[in-house]
């Protein structure tokens, strides 16, 4: 009895360290934070008889989850993905192949890609660690109907006309209001753009904040904003804004009690709002079917560009030859890439030789027709990427709360701004921030 | 006699084994983290030994204390709604005259908030607190309570209170369940004789249930500090994931959080989490202290 209690412990033990050290067996593992790489790979796994496994971490728990894989090479995956908000770190450190070595010799194709995307997968020593197949400049998508109702046409061309200062904004703004319709859901909806105005770096070569009249400029125009009430009070990402999309949303802020105003009062529709190339698909058509067609998309005041993904090898893979495959075939292989894009995704590339053929005549039908392709394409074109630095999202995601704070009325703008300089001192100590 | 059975240590090895790996490991490790400035990237061999400098910050770091101030404010108000409710609960149910029926049903039922994820509730509440669209606002406005919508997750004060409520309606069922295990180990003659002498509903409350039920509440109270100091999920849901608005829902592990993770301070944020220990360590033993002396008494 005793010998079997024993050996019930030892094998107890057993049991759990040798569950430290079980792993899967598929041919490739690709890991990346949305399923948007399972068509490739089933496409993939078809033309090579491989098996590979997508393995998902939600977004929020991707850095978090994958970064001490990659660190210790324990049970990091043969491909991975990384977003633009932790990309400039990763390049920097040995975690993907490098491409522009033998046998990849990736910078022959520099000329075929969209340069801004392009240079963003290069670190500091200009390898290529990481290559993108899409491209994420931004726009303004805004509702064809009410566009035809209050400025009398619904042309992307001419609205983009008249987005095309801050000023010509808010009047488009002021004749929404009259109408009762609101022109952004959320005073963040003009943030890249007071940015645009004047583009520097967050922090540059001396490390040191750069805080420019254009970025302050925000303060006022998002101030703006909300006190002429131009917005739905609809913050990004909310329930609310989703919803702002699909139709009119509540809105009731209380100084409109006096006067027994008609039923739509306490209700307002949205017009525009500011999104990406993906914005398209993962927002609109996935959460507002109900507009689709009554909706164009045209330049703002300033070209920006939001997100992005960018894709590369395990530098420890030990299918390096299989994941540089799958690479080549997701981001250079103009027979998959033009049947992705026009059958399914939508998704604007970055491989020149596709797009420059797809763009010629393109159609969305979510967009009433629009050949949104060739739009977003000369937008990407106009994208810099010398002003992107690896603290761009976590400082202007700062910036945008103390901007929304001041907005609210909680804080006075030397307030906020000097909270401002003190959460960018507390979260990076070595950035110089301006007295 | 005394002897000593060796092979008690194999059943005790499975435990300790993985104890020394996933815990005392760790523990040293994160100690040896703060003392870096690591960013949790390029290897911990490649950061920089910097000795105190981290404990330095720590201690006149305002934010840390900010998180610390929140986090004891919001568990404060929490705890004592939650067990207002759950003593009231508990002694509604066990009182012997009013011989309540089903308490195995509402048993049941005020614990079902506690298994709900976090992530879902956290949903649930964005969507239900929301300002101008609301279904909270909405039905203030609607019974006229108020004139405007308010906007509960950008004020500092509804929004720590919010989180509070939200534990407190979490969590009272399970103290809930605790305290009526309590209360029920409580011998019926106690009452019995307190009746014969003449005694109303309020004193026996004080001078029997209260004092017998101290144990049991310094339990609750101890785990609820335990639990209360490592408050992280709502806060990071609920609103900006940084403690938004105004940082006053900025909790100590999730300041650790936003550290370690999101500005690559992980050196600083090992340090954070050996301040987190400390505190946690001086809560503990007050409370311990509190107990001890009552059982030596």
């Amino acid at each position: 009895m005793k010998k079997f209690l024993c050996l019930f412990a030892v094998s107890i033990l057993l049991v759990i360290l040798g569950a430290c050290t079980s792993g899967s067996k598929a041919d490739l593992v690709v890991t990346s934070f949305t399923d948007e790489l399972q068509e490739p790979i089933d496409r993939f796994e078809e033309l090579h008889d491989v098996t590979v496994d997508l393995q998902i971490i939600p977004t929020e728990n991707y850095t978090t989850t994958l970064r001490p894989a990659l660190e210790s090479g324990k049970g990091a995956p043969d491909v991975f993905t990384g977003e633009i908000v932790y990309l400039k770190d990763w390049i920097e450190q040995d975690y993907w192949e490098n491409l522009s070595a033998d046998p990849y010799n990736v910078d022959e194709w520099e000329d075929d890609y969209m340069e801004y995307v392009w240079d963003l997968g290069k670190n500091d020593a200009g390898e290529v660690r990481a290559v993108s197949w899409q491209t994420t400049p931004g726009g303004i998508y805004y509702r064809r109907s009410i566009a035809e109702e209050v400025l009398g046409t619904d042309d992307p061309y001419e609205i983009g006309e008249m987005f095309s200062t801050m000023d010509g904004l808010m009047e488009v703004g002021e004749k929404m209001k009259e109408h009762n319709y609101r022109l952004f859901p959320d005073e963040g909806s003009i943030q890249p753009f007071t940015n645009g105005q004047d583009p520097q770096p967050w922090v540059n070569e001396n490390n040191e904040l750069v805080m420019t009249e254009a970025r302050l400029s925000y303060f006022d125009y998002a101030k703006e904003l909300r006190d002429k009430q131009y917005t739905a009070l609809a913050p990004a990402w909310s329930p609310a804004w989703y919803e702002s999309f699909v139709g009119p949303i509540s809105y009731n802020v209380g100084w409109d009690e006096l006067d027994e105003v008609d039923e739509d009062a306490d209700k307002t529709e949205v017009f525009a709002v500011a999104l990406p190339t993906w914005g398209l698909n993962s927002v609109l058509k996935a959460e507002a079917p109900e507009t689709s067609g009554d909706w164009g998309v045209t330049s703002g005041p300033t070209p920006y560009f939001q997100g992005g993904t960018w894709i590369g090898v395990y530098k420890d893979s030990e299918n390096k030859d299989l994941a540089w495959e799958f690479i080549q075939m997701l981001v250079h292989d103009e027979e998959f890439l033009t049947e992705w894009v026009t059958e399914t995704t939508g998704d604007v590339l970055s491989y020149l030789p596709v797009t420059s053929k797809i763009s010629e005549d393109y159609s969305e039908e979510y967009l009433g027709g629009q050949n949104h392709y060739k739009f977003f394409l000369e937008e990407a074109q106009k994208i810099d990427s010398s002003t992107i630095t690896k603290y761009d999202q976590q400082i202007g995601d700062l910036f945008g709360t103390e901007v929304g704070n001041y907005v609210e009325g909680n804080v006075t703008k030397e307030e906020a701004l000097q909270e401002f300089y003190n959460q960018v001192k507390n979260a990076y100590p070595d950035i110089v921030v301006p007295e | 006699m005394a002897k000593t059975h060796r092979k008690a240590y194999l059943f005790i090895a499975p435990f300790v084994i993985v104890f020394l790996i996933f815990n005392i490991y760790p523990i040293f490790l994160t100690f040896y983290y703060s003392l870096t400035n690591y960013s949790g990237m390029g290897g911990i061999a490649n950061a920089e030994f910097i000795g105190i400098a981290n404990y330095a910050r720590l201690i006149t770091d305002a934010y840390f204390y900010e998180a610390f101030l929140n986090t004891i404010k919001i568990w404060g108000f929490n705890f004592i709604v939650q067990m207002l409710i759950a003593l009231g609960l508990a002694l509604l149910f066990s009182d012997i005259r009013l011989k309540l029926k089903g308490v195995g049903v509402f048993r049941a039922l005020f614990y079902l908030p506690n298994i709900i994820t976090i992530a879902s509730v956290a949903i649930l509440f964005n969507i239900l607190l929301d300002w101008n669209h609301g279904a909270l606002n909405q039905l203030l406005l609607s019974f006229g309570f108020i004139d405007s919508p308010i906007n509960w997750l950008n004020s500092p004060t509804y929004a720590q209170s919010a989180v509070a409520l939200i534990g407190a309606w979490m969590w009272f069922g399970n103290s809930f369940i605790i305290l009526l295990a309590g209360i029920s180990g409580i011998s019926r003659d106690y009452y019995e004789a307190a009746l014969i002498d003449g005694a109303n509903w309020w004193k026996s409350f004080t001078n029997i249930t209260l004092p017998q039920l101290k144990p049991i509440l310094l339990y609750v109270l101890i785990t609820s500090i335990i639990g209360g100091l490592q408050l992280f999920d709502l806060p990071m849901l609920l609103t900006d994931t940084r403690g938004a608005p105004q940082g006053s829902l900025n909790t100590m592990v999730l300041y650790l959080y936003n550290q370690a993770f999101k500005y690559n301070n992980f050196g600083y944020g090992a340090t954070l989490a050996y301040g987190l220990f400390i505190i946690t360590v001086l809560f503990s033993a007050v409370t311990f202290r509190a107990m001890y002396r009552k059982e030596v008494r």
